[in-house]
């Protein structure tokens, strides 16, 4: 988690030496200097790379799945902790092979974060510095370090599925495992399902790249339109693979500050189930003007569309979770109401872009750009945010504060809409994507749009500066926070029988478990909660 | 509020109008959300209940109906929006029975190349007219079906022409027609909307689009001028 979180703040520099930039252009940045345009470029690259990658994967599944599973379903740890550690370390591997690539000859990666060919391949063919189009170092790094990462996943998400079926506590049948646990392990179901043709196309782009292989090149009988097909077919899951363990943690926040049984448990879980399947019949549609048969596209555009409606039902019955409960407004649930807040905005904005027609006009523009950061953003930061400040206390044994808590969300809300909300219109105003200096480009370099950049600017660098109150909080009341309570949110789940922080083996005595999880104002029971451990009278 | 640049095309409408049916569809749906995401925030504040009602929604149950039905309008909102969408969809991408002019449009490292078919209408002939350099500009008619072959000579690019909508990606190895009908004399920016390398920012060129008559005697001159440096040539 740590290397995560430093790994966002790699991230989030990138983003603000680019985005000063744009709002600046040609300026001297701070802390920065001059940005080269194939600085830039690289820049952009690889902000999308980490902050998917090595920030969204290791945060949300990685650390919140190998501290979850084990004490949710009452196992002592992992099914293989030795796995676990490997994967951490080729986790660690793949993040330091990629900081390295900022320091070979010719830079990082420079071909956005799709890497498509044969801008990503042409390196090989034509390396002189002038053509620094892709460069044969940065982008051999890249694959072998996105490639590593993905191992880790991959040894991380077999634990997660093995302790899931084999380690669960007597009594913790499938249909009471908490949704959190449901919705990472499905996440992994969907990543495993999805990675295996990225890597094979990553591979081929490695040897087009090293080996001088044709399978992009069309003059030697390849398609570059492969890879995108490989690559979407990974890429388009990944956004689900990021998004469910968000949506299980809201699962177990809304219920516990609800003081109500979480609504539609089952139905949630068909839900995810189903939009897991379609999740992997949609990936086409980033690739609507990439010259794919009109009819195909039609499908994918369906099949797009179609996918709102599973999760329409998953927030609705987050919302309903709410309707009629006793609801306490606390740090965490205002992360997981932020989320669910923001995340409409990104997912109604998807309907324009699924649909395949208006996508000819806003694919590649700032309005893409706007739309996935809706998405993205609350799902990896604004989840990773509710789940860190509700379990934290478990995790340490700590309180934190909740004043600086409710700052750092509300500093953080309305800075992110101030990035945002304002690049829908610059994207609609036909700004496309990955353009260094848009000086260039008189017929959008025109008011309001400029004036939106330095509010997108400046709102980011805000929303950077917010995170210090974070750090703060999170380094003071680790060192010297109030001593929490076992249970400080009576809530059900299993994690909050064990002591905080949960000593080694988790339990004291192992847990048995007498009923589901969000059994929370039951008539006729003395307190609104009921711990799934605690036997019927 | 404006917040399109000028439409030019038949179809450029077509896309503008699409935006406002959905948003006019997802609009009314995120204000009902958040009415169900912030109300009970305020009715259901544990200061003024005393106890949650224990309302499960499982399936089935008479609360599971309700975000069932919710779900089926969802559907049905998107059948509408896909049914209205198809045809603006089928306008870009299905060519007119009429052809009147025709060029080819090559993206490379980094600007386009467009190419005139000459006198005789043919390409790949040796009266076709290629012009090749950084900022430089295609002149199309007015009110004419104008075809592009898209075609990309290095790495994948996009051809976008803002005030057009049109846009449509160039890849190696691959031909694609598109069309454009302008609607409004003018020069318009040609921008490449795929990253394609360090001076991705610089590739502009523009469209002239002209009437009839300007467009014949430019044509002309262009042609002309191509059979004189032939001749010299040879």
């Amino acid at each position: 988690m740590i290397t995560g979180l430093f790994m966002a703040l790699v991230g989030g520099f990138l983003a603000y030496v680019f985005r000063y930039n744009l709002a600046f252009p040609g300026e001297s940045i701070p802390l920065f200097g001059q940005l080269s345009a194939g600085q830039y470029n690289q820049f952009i690259t690889n902000h999308g790379l980490i902050m998917v990658f090595w920030v969204g994967m290791p945060l949300l599944v990685g650390a919140f799945g190998n501290f979850l599973i084990p004490i949710m379903i009452g196992a002592d740890d992992m099914a293989f902790p030795k796995l676990n550690m490997l994967s951490y370390w080729f986790f660690l591997t793949s993040a330091i092979v990629l900081m390295i690539s900022f320091f070979v000859p010719g830079g990082a990666f420079a071909g956005g974060w799709t890497m498509y060919p044969p801008l990503s391949v042409n390196g090989y063919t034509d390396p002189s510095p002038s053509f620094l189009s892709a460069i044969f170092y940065g982008s051999s790094l890249m694959i072998i370090a996105v490639a590593l990462e993905f191992t880790a996943i991959l040894m991380g998400g077999i634990n997660y599925l093995v302790t899931t079926i084999n380690k669960r506590a007597p009594g913790m049948t499938p249909f009471r495992i908490p949704l959190a646990v449901w919705y990472i392990d499905i996440a992994t179901v969907i990543f495993m399902f999805s990675v295996g043709p990225l890597v094979a196309g990553a591979f081929m782009l490695l040897f087009d790249i090293t080996l001088g292989s044709g399978f992009y090149d069309p003059a030697r009988g390849g398609d570059p339109v492969l890879f995108q097909h490989l690559f979407w077919f990974f890429g388009h899951p990944e956004v689900y693979v990021l998004l469910l363990p968000t949506l299980g943690v809201l699962g177990e926040i809304i219920p516990v500050f609800s003081r109500k049984p979480l609504f539609g448990y089952k139905p949630l879980i068909v839900l995810s189930l189903i939009s897991a399947v379609l999740s992997v019949v949609v990936w086409a549609h980033h690739q609507f003007i990439a010259g794919i048969d009109p009819r195909m596209a039609t499908f994918f555009s369906v099949a797009t569309i179609l996918i709102s409606i599973p999760f329409s039902g998953i927030f609705l019955s987050l919302m309903a979770t709410l309707w009629g409960g006793k609801i306490k407004i606390t740090v965490p649930m205002s992360w997981a109401l932020g989320m669910i807040g923001l995340f409409l905005v990104g997912g109604f904005t998807g309907l324009f872009l699924g649909s395949n027609a208006f996508d000819i006009y806003a694919h590649d523009t700032y309005f893409i750009v706007a739309h996935f950061h809706y998405t993205l953003f609350p799902s990896v930061f604004f989840g990773f945010f509710a789940a860190f400040y509700y379990w934290f206390p478990k995790f340490t044994g700590k309180e934190l504060n909740k004043a600086l808590g409710y700052i750092h969300f509300w500093l953080t809300f309305i800075f992110f809409n101030g990035v945002f909300f304002v690049l829908f219109f610059n994207g609609l105003g036909g700004q496309h994507r990955r353009i260094y200096n848009y000086e260039m480009f008189s017929n959008v370099a025109i008011e309001p749009y400029i004036t939106f950049e330095k509010i997108a600017t400046i709102s980011a660098i805000c929303l950077i500066l917010s995170q210090v109150i974070f750090l703060w909080n999170f380094i003071v009341s680790w060192a010297a926070g109030r001593k929490a309570e076992k249970n400080p949110w009576q809530a059900n789940t299993l994690e909050w029988v064990a002591d905080s922080p949960p000593p080694h083996g988790n339990f004291h005595t192992a847990p048995k478990v007498y009923r589901g999880a969000y059994e929370y104002s039951v008539p006729k029971a003395s307190e609104d909660f009921l711990p799934q451990n605690l036997q019927a009278d | 509020m404006n917040i399109f640049p000028e439409s030019v095309s038949t179809y450029g409408s077509g896309i503008d109008n699409l935006f406002w049916l959905i948003l006019a569809f997802a609009g009314t749906a995120f204000v009902i959300s958040l009415f169900l995401l912030l109300y009970p925030l305020f009715k259901n504040h544990h200061t003024r209940v005393k106890r949650a009602s224990y309302i499960t929604g499982s399936l089935g149950k008479f609360h599971f109906k309700l975000v069932a039905v919710a779900m089926l309008i969802m559907a049905m909102s998107d059948f509408i929006i896909l049914f209205a969408e198809h045809s603006t969809w089928e306008a870009f991408t299905t060519l007119p029975k009429q052809k009147d002019v025709e060029y080819i449009v090559t993206g490379r490292q980094w600007n386009w190349i467009f190419t005139y078919p000459g006198r005789d209408g043919v390409f790949g002939t040796a009266d076709d007219v290629v012009i090749d350099e950084p900022n430089s500009e295609l002149h199309v008619p007015i009110n004419k079906n104008a075809f592009f072959q898209l075609k990309a000579k290095d790495v994948v690019h996009s051809f976008f022409v803002v005030n057009t909508r049109l846009k449509q990606d160039c890849i190696p190895g691959r031909t694609i027609t598109r069309w454009i009908n302008f609607t409004k004399e003018g020069k318009y920016d040609i921008s490449c909307a795929e990253i394609c390398g360090i001076a991705h920012t610089k590739m502009r060129n523009f469209i002239v689009v002209e009437s009839n008559e300007k467009y014949d005697h430019f044509i002309d001159s262009l042609y002309n001028q191509q059979a004189a440096t032939a001749g010299n040539q040879q």
